[in-house]
């Protein structure tokens, strides 16, 4: 029978983990619950950086990680991985998507006009303090619109592309089971544009946006304009099968977002609008903004790392990157032990030197 | 008559060894090609697992693919077994996978490893698993992989040995630690992931096979048995190991293995062997293999490593080191 | 200026060294080059003269095989390839050919040295890229090609960003030698120097020039500078070579308007 180490490492490990759960408190199934309800934003942001929608398996990693995103976010990816790959879902429309807020920068109106939908972007920022001895007294039902909604919401980029400011939308002749997948094929660069967006879907919302705002404060040379912000229910279309009917299979939060650069030369050697977009899982408005800049940034051609799209993408993946992070905390003594050997030898190289009286 | 539940597999939470028959296949696949062309970084998709990245999920990820159920592994980090992350993975690896653990070098059939080769050599039945932190060796003086992978193509190290001369020139010594850039079967230049000097030269015409794994980078790479690898080294200035001369381990009075300084009050060090099993063997007086380095620190394959002189740079480099 | 006694001429008694053939390149609408050719014979100086964006530096990369014409051939005696077209190089041979037969000096030292390096090693790289593996060799070699290009010893070992103008053109010109190539290529080298300065590198370049019997090509507006080093020159304007010959036949009697325009202008 092979030696079966139980000792002390092991000991440790499990200690340090009983002692965090203890610290943080049990959580029950209702407080799981009321993350997901409560919380939707905080969901959304986790969901869309694990690439998984499942709010309530988001809710349970942030509870579990006690609301530290980085560890939730890297127990809903190592969760997808271990899930079968059962279908790819159709494309979006996002024109007939159920859309609840769009709203455009470039114009006053825009056709199928500005929803300002739900959003706090016009809100006082002052803590409701009286809100935290007593129930929320002030919450008002919402108004209902006066006309319905429209079966299809157009584009301001296809206004754009009418009037021949920008280029004519070229599809993509990629057929979608050749379409390259992000985790399934490792990213190379450069990069398919395919494989670029999905890096951006779900990049780290803190690292899109130091890198996006970079762009925005003069580091890139780019000038956007929020062409249109869109916050929409999507449903999930999956082919069945063996009957090759297509049926829904649900329904997510979806965001996309689109911004255009202006003077940029097309293709027929005219300057016309450039379009960046990003999409993602949940509503993260931050995060597909400085996305979308950074799409568009990134076929720029003087190598900024702000708009180089190996700096980028490498340096906005939140697993990635965190985990390299916290990994400094391991035990390098055998490195640090190798670099002090070499450290002594110079240092023993120049005393030997001074005695000579060289250099 | 028996029920359909008891006919039926059980339900299972997880594949067995955790990755779905898919990433398994990719990362056989990738190890074959790895092998194939030994030192080359193969790029490969590198699913999550439930471990952080950097704390060896692309070594994780290759034992797992590797692992059955008649294995043994050993998992070590920084020489030692116990070690926390080390006791981490081999938990997780025995729970996936449901195989035998040991402690033993040359018990073990799979050893995955950070930053350590064992003392003893390992057999041709034996497969080393190196986590690897920073797959590219040309990281140093190449920071973007697009460049990298084309000096790679054109086998175009004129930065790696600039990198060398520079060091020579401005402390006359080398200052590479560990993670020693080596040349792999005179073709690809290879980081051989952190693991000391002392180690570099185990992976020279090795009977075992050593994967190297970069799960964050999504990198792996092999060298094969009998494969050479070459530290890079100028003619006149060899390449040498952590000159540790005089340590002994505190508690063995071993000499001439890697050690590890310990810290004492008031400025003193206190030495301790790296290789934990190794230690555990020499204290209990149980039977040791072949090692590396015999006992007076003499490197197994004679004339591979030069022999080791003062702690100073050789002479004969030194009259060329003048300024003038 | 130190004299030099007189070589004997030398001009079409050998082979070209250099043969560059119906040169033609194109940035998006611009045409850069059109129809360029040129030779230059074996320790021969080629001056080339044109304002900016006449299509010299444009010349200049095709011939460091930087980029690839559009249409035209360039052939160089540089072993094993001297029978080929160079354009026809794949990326692997076009670097072999310029690390051994190919010598630049920029305008701009930071687009020909490494700032943050010792000056020693910028030299010594390209030795190491040809395949010198020895510590000693390097260092020796290092120092021999910055003595030549008149660059003082003591400072070998600083880096290039701490060093004035004109030691920083030194130092490329130190690495552009450091192999005897066959064709060094100068950009406006002394461009930007104190005029104190730009005599000295003239100076240096001239004594190379003559010690090595290095074919060279420099391109420049600066009619002195030709008017010093070339023994023929070539007038390029909108990618065209509009006149050509002998240095002092160009230089006092010119036959294209734009080239009385330009002697002109210098007078």
């Amino acid at each position: 029978m092979a030696y079966v180490a139980t000792r002390g490492g092991e000991r440790a490990i499990q200690s340090a983990e009983a002692l965090y759960r203890w610290l943080n408190r049990q959580y029950d199934p209702g407080f799981v619950r009321d993350l997901e309800t409560h919380l939707p934003y905080l969901l959304d942001r986790v969901m869309g950086e694990g690439s998984l929608w499942a709010p309530e398996l988001a809710a349970l990693a942030v509870a579990q990680t006690g609301g530290d995103l980085y560890e939730a976010v890297l127990l809903l990816r190592a969760y997808r991985s271990t899930q079968p790959r059962i279908a790819y879902a159709e494309p979006i429309d996002s024109g007939s998507m159920l859309t609840v807020r769009r709203i455009s920068a470039a114009f006053k109106d825009i056709p199928g006009g500005q929803i300002l939908g739900p959003t706090l972007d016009y809100s006082h920022r002052v803590l409701h303090l009286q809100n935290s001895a007593k129930p929320d007294q002030s919450l008002e039902s919402p108004e209902n619109a006066r006309s319905g909604a429209l079966a299809t919401i157009p584009y301001v980029a296809d206004w754009h592309r009418q009037t021949g400011l920008m280029q004519p939308l070229k599809p993509d002749p990629t057929p979608p089971a050749e379409i390259p997948d992000l985790t399934r094929d490792p990213l190379l660069f450069p990069a398919p544009r395919a494989q670029r967006l999905q890096a951006l879907a779900r990049s780290d919302t803190g690292g899109v946006l130091a890198l996006g705002y970079a762009n925005m404060r003069g580091y890139g040379g780019i000038h956007p304009t929020v062409n249109e912000v869109r916050l929409a229910y999507a449903q999930v279309q999956v082919k069945h099968p063996v009957t090759g009917a297509v049926f829904s299979a649900g329904r997510v939060r979806y965001s996309q977002a689109e911004v255009v650069t202006k003077f940029k030369t097309g293709a027929d050697g005219k300057p016309a609008l450039e379009l960046g977009f990003a999409a993602t899982l949940g509503w993260n408005e931050v995060k597909l903004i400085a996305a979308s800049m950074l799409d568009t940034a990134m076929d720029l051609p003087e190598p900024h790392p702000a708009h180089t799209e190996e700096f980028v993408l490498s340096h906005t993946e939140p697993v990635e990157s965190s985990g390299f992070c916290i990994h400094y905390k391991l035990p390098h003594y055998v490195t640090f032990g190798s670099d002090l050997d070499a450290l002594r030898k110079a240092r023993a190289q120049a005393e030997s030197n001074e005695r000579e009286g060289v250099g | 008559m028996s029920t359909l539940a008891e006919l039926a597999f059980s339900r299972q939470d997880y594949a067995y060894a955790f990755l779905d028959a898919f990433a398994k296949r990719e990362l056989r696949r990738k190890i074959l090609k790895a092998i194939a062309i030994p030192g080359y970084q193969v790029p490969y998709a590198s699913r999550e697992v439930p471990m952080a990245r950097g704390w060896g999920t692309g070594g994780l990820q290759v034992t797992l693919a590797l692992v059955g159920p008649k294995d043994t592994v050993k998992v070590i980090d920084q020489g030692d077994d116990d070690s926390v992350n080390a006791a981490n993975l081999r938990r997780f690896i025995a729970r996936m996978a449901g195989v035998k653990t040991t402690t033993d070098a040359l018990e073990a059939s799979l050893i995955q490893s950070r930053h350590r080769i064992p003392e003893e050599i390992l057999r041709p039945d034996q497969i080393l698993v190196l986590q690897v932190p920073v797959p590219e060796p040309l990281s140093w003086v190449e920071p973007s992989y697009t460049r990298a992978r084309e000096l790679h193509a054109d086998a175009e190290y004129g930065l790696a040995w600039l990198g060398i001369y520079e060091d020579l020139v401005r402390y006359r010594s080398n200052t590479h630690g560990a993670d020693y850039p080596v040349l792999v079967n005179g073709r690809y230049l290879m980081a051989p992931s952190p693991i000391p000097r002392w180690d570099t030269p185990k992976l020279h015409l090795a009977q075992h096979l050593t994967l190297l794994s970069a799960g964050r980078e999504k990198r792996l790479y092999a060298v094969p048995p009998h494969t050479e690898v070459r530290p890079l080294e100028f003619s006149d200035v060899p390449f040498a190991v952590e000159d540790q001369r005089g340590w002994a381990d505190a508690q063995t009075g071993v000499q001439n293995k890697f050690m590890t300084e310990i810290p004492l009050e008031g400025g003193q060090s206190r030495y301790q062997l790296s290789d934990s099993d190794y230690a555990r063997k020499a204290a209990l007086r149980l039977e040791i293999g072949a090692t590396y380095y015999d006992d007076q620190g003499t490197f197994y394959i004679p004339g591979f490593l030069a022999e080791r002189k003062a702690s100073v740079a050789p002479s004969h480099a030194e009259q060329s080191l003048g300024t003038d | 200026m130190q004299t030099l006694p007189l070589k004997p001429p030398q001009l079409t008694q050998h082979n070209p060294v250099v043969r560059a053939t119906g040169l033609q390149k194109t940035y998006g609408q611009v045409v850069a080059l059109r129809d360029v050719s040129l030779v230059a014979y074996p320790g021969e100086v080629l001056g080339i003269v044109g304002e900016s964006g006449s299509g010299k530096s444009t010349l200049l990369r095709l011939l460091n095989l930087q980029e690839s014409a559009d249409a035209g051939t360039f052939y160089l005696e540089a072993s094993p390839h001297d029978q080929q077209d160079l354009f026809t190089l794949d990326r692997y041979q076009a670097r072999q050919v310029r690390v051994r037969h190919i010598g630049i000096v920029y305008q701009n030292p930071h687009l020909g040295l490494r700032m943050n390096h010792t000056s020693s090693g910028n030299v010594a790289e390209r030795l190491i890229l040809a395949g010198e593996r020895s510590f000693g060799s390097l260092r020796r070699a290092a120092r021999e090609s910055l003595q030549v290009s008149d660059f003082p010893l003591g400072r070998m070992d600083d880096p290039p960003r701490k060093l004035s103008g004109g030691m920083q053109q030194r130092v490329q010109l130190a690495k552009a030698i450091a192999l005897k190539p066959t064709l060094l290529l100068l950009d406006e080298p002394t461009t930007g120097l104190d005029v104190s300065v730009q005599a000295l590198v003239l100076d240096t370049l001239k004594r190379l020039q003559y010690e090595l019997g290095i074919t060279m090509l420099i391109v420049s507006h600066d009619l002195g500078v030709i008017r010093t080093l070339a023994d023929r020159v070539m007038v390029m304007r909108d990618g065209r070579v509009v006149e050509a010959g002998l240095t002092d036949q160009i230089l006092e009697d010119p036959q294209h308007p734009y080239t009385q325009q330009l002697v002109h202008a210098k007078l």
